[in-house]
């Protein structure tokens, strides 16, 4: 019989739980993970790596289908839908094994199974595992994480059959292209969705209870992004209700309320992108004094439950729904409970969002609204990409870098971008925030030419009246 | 200096010593939060008012922009950091003498009265001890109350003639000197006013003081008189108008109905912010007051 005694017990093994283990491996605690289905979580198996891979093969689709903008010509084109999803499989079971691996080679023990809380032994927490319904053992620790992530909300009225109705998990492995799709929600899973299913050649109509799309995002990159999808061809609808979904037609039919008037979309196929739910249900919960609020773990600021010893990280704990939030929560949770000085809690205004349709968004910190709600009196800086070299040369010139300054400090307060690469150019700004720098050294760096990433530039100098090229 | 940026700048508008701060960051680096909790936790407890009245739109002067001491010729020495309530006072008082333009009046009491009258009183009551400068406070209160234009601040749009008086009573400590406020003293008898001021003196020694005890005021009073100063001129504390400084009581050769006479007189100098308060006002309310301080009964009433 293998070790059953540990330091800590991740239950959980997506990007907040197999981290925080290798994490409390490096230092000196002895772990455990238990994951019940694939090492590196939905991130890696059902999110944001598989989608990725889509998104590539749609951005390749895109290009192709404007060959004649940078000088060439082909005919018949077409794709192996089969093979695009393949590709998307393949790339998440090998970034799962690598996982694997990396827990191994950090002496990390996985268990396969359900964990569940099973209270306490010998002064330790308890938690027993099974397969299938049969226990297969039990496990005890000093501490125990839990970090067992979050699903599709589903909404009465709006439920998935697993077909004409689905969401992201059936998305992302489609056996047919549809010609019709409805998004609803519009949030990054909804975008991507969208994004991929529209440069693949399928009619996308997004629709969004509230009165813009990507909600999360600044006022105005919305409105950039909602024009340049519209401009694409997609079918925007904010402000809906939907009345109705139904199989039946093509595929199915939603009654949709706009402005007070009834509409109905009929599609081949459905996307519910409505939010998540967090996994609470058989871990354990009942009978402890883990506080559960909206289908998510209440903790303070070092992940601690309310129940002495344990822990919830994630998704499972509560907004944003992030990966790196979630990696990062396990971090700090793990130094903690080594007792790691110099500790800080995560400050979620530093945790950078991105989503990848395109064009991709990206953003960290306050966004323009509420930087003045919190009462901050703010320098707005913009930057367009069509006042960018390397964005023309590329043929990516619709897009945007928007920053927000603490007219005050000088603190940067939230940078908001919309355009070709922005996710990989907003942690600059990340960093920035995080070393607290001001405009002035914002101003101070120097940025290569020709790259995307002199627009950061040119939006702080605009933020202070002195941009160059616009 | 180990700090971030932003927090460099931030201190530096809150007239923060950086080098004073424990850095909470990576390495003991000086972060944002750090700045934010000296501020809100009052490292920076200055004898100071409250900066939203002040009316300096002008730009800040900078702390200790005197000429460099690093002249030639200078013996050897020793350096003494400045804390952060000497940087605020420098910095508090170099823009009061910048911006304000002083005058100075000056009037002689006669106090054997006010000494009779505070000795009868302190004869009556075993629960208090009434000092010369809680009697001072009182007459000030009084004619303020007589005077209210000289109970003022220059704004740029206009001058504030505040609706009560509230006298900052300066007390020397350790590090330097900081303003208890006698909150109302208008209205508050001499027992209270005694009482009030030997708590809050016992307290700025102790630095035990809350921010809201210590800051806003709307005149004050510099009293030298124990240390046996005969007569100074103090700086005003903006963004109030005026500061009584008070010298010491002591027996003088005075003339009174064509004749020599021995009386103990108490010199006291208004310095005066000229924006605010004309010569005649500052007159005015030295009359009111030496009036109060020589015929001590009528401050009873």
């Amino acid at each position: 019989m293998a070790d059953t005694q540990f330091d800590v017990i991740v239950v959980g093994g997506g990007p907040g739980g197999y981290v925080a283990a290798i994490r409390a491996s490096q230092l000196g605690l002895k772990a455990a993970v238990i994951e019940r289905e694939h090492l590196g979580g939905i991130c890696l198996n059902w999110g944001c790596i598989p989608t990725k891979a889509l998104l590539r093969s749609s951005e390749v689709s895109h290009i192709l289908h404007n060959l004649d903008a940078y000088g060439f010509s082909a005919k018949d084109i077409s794709y192996d839908l089969a093979k695009v999803v393949q590709r998307s499989r393949k790339i998440a079971k090998q970034l799962s094994g690598g996982v694997a691996h990396l827990l191994k080679k950090n002496k990390v023990t996985v268990v396969d199974g359900h964990g569940k809380l099973a209270g306490t032994q010998g002064g330790l927490r308890k938690v027993d595992v099974s397969k299938d319904g049969k226990p297969v053992g039990s496990y005890t620790a000093k501490h125990v994480i839990l970090a067992t992530g979050a699903r599709a909300r589903t909404l009465p009225g709006l439920e998935p059959d697993g077909k004409t109705i689905v969401t992201y998990r059936e998305a992302m492995v489609p056996e047919t292209m549809p010609k019709s799709l409805l998004v609803i929600g519009s949030g990054a899973i909804g975008m991507e969705f969208a994004s991929f299913h529209h440069d693949m050649g399928c009619a996308v109509t997004v629709i969004e209870v509230v009165d813009r799309i990507l909600p999360a995002e600044d006022e105005e990159i919305s409105a950039f992004a909602h024009k340049q999808f519209a401009k694409q061809g997609m079918t925007i609808k904010t402000g809906v209700k939907v009345a109705k979904l139904e199989k039946g037609g093509k595929g199915a039919r939603a009654t949709i309320e706009v402005a007070g008037k009834s509409e109905t979309i009929e599609v081949e196929k459905v996307i519910l992108a409505v939010g998540i739910v967090g996994n609470v249900e058989d871990i354990g919960l009942e009978g402890t004094k883990v506080k559960v609020e909206k289908t998510h773990v209440v903790i303070n600021e070092w992940m601690e439950t309310g129940e002495p010893g344990v822990y919830a990280i994630g998704d499972l704990a509560g907004p944003p729904w992030l990966a790196h939030k979630a990696s990062h929560e396990g971090v700090i949770c793990v130094e903690r409970i080594a007792g790691v000085k110099g500790l800080h809690p995560l400050d979620v205004r530093k945790i950078p969002g991105c989503t990848y349709c395109r064009p991709q968004i990206a953003s960290v910190g306050l966004s323009e609204a509420k930087a003045k709600a919190a009462g901050y009196d703010i320098r707005v800086g913009r930057f367009p990409f069509v006042g960018n070299g390397k964005a023309i040369a590329l043929g990516e010139s619709e897009g945007m870098v928007k920053t927000v300054f603490d007219k005050k400090t000088g603190e940067l307060l939230g940078a908001h971008m919309i355009g070709a690469e922005v996710t990989e150019l907003i942690q600059g700004y990340g960093v920035a925030m995080t070393l607290e720098t001001t405009e002035a050294e914002l101003m101070h760096a120097v940025f290569p030419h020709p790259t995307l990433s002199e627009m950061m530039h040119e939006s702080v100098l605009d933020a202070y009246g002195r941009a160059i090229h616009f | 200096m180990f700090a971030s940026p932003l927090a460099k700048r931030m201190a530096e508008q809150a007239g923060l010593d950086l080098g004073s701060l424990k850095g909470s960051g990576p390495n003991g680096r000086v972060v944002k939060a750090d700045i934010e909790a000296a501020v809100s936790g009052g490292a920076r407890k200055p004898a100071a008012a409250p900066a939203a009245a002040a009316p300096v739109a002008a730009p800040t002067p900078t702390l200790g922009a005197a000429p460099s001491a690093d002249v030639p010729g200078m013996p050897a020495y020793e350096e003494f950091p400045n804390s952060n309530m000497r940087k605020v006072i420098a910095k508090r008082l170099t823009e009061s003498k910048q911006f304000a333009p002083h005058f100075y009046l000056t009037i002689d009491c006669e106090i054997d009265e006010l000494l009779k009258v505070r000795k009868e009183l302190n004869a009556k009551g075993d629960d208090y001890k009434l000092s010369v400068n809680d009697l001072v406070i009182r007459a000030t209160a009084l004619a303020l109350k007589r005077v209210p234009a000289a109970n003022a601040s220059w704004t740029e749009k206009a001058i504030r003639v505040y609706k009560q008086v509230d006298i900052s009573v300066a007390v020397a400590i350790d590090e330097g000197l900081i303003t208890p406020v006698i909150r109302d003293a208008g209205s508050k008898g001499l027992k209270q006013i005694s009482a009030e001021m030997k708590d809050l003196a016992t307290r700025a020694r102790e630095r035990k003081l809350k921010p809201e005890e210590f800051q806003g005021g709307t005149f004050s009073i510099s009293n030298l008189g124990m240390f046996g100063i005969k007569d100074f001129a103090a700086v005003i504390n903006p963004p109030q108008g005026a500061i009584l400084a008070v010298g010491a009581g002591e027996q003088r050769a005075v003339v009174k109905d064509g004749a020599l006479a021995i009386a103990t007189v108490m010199s006291c100098t208004l310095s005066v912010d000229h924006r605010v308060v004309d010569g005649a006002i500052g007159a005015e309310f030295l009359a009111a007051f030496k009036k109060l301080v020589e015929d001590p009964l009528t401050m009873l009433l």
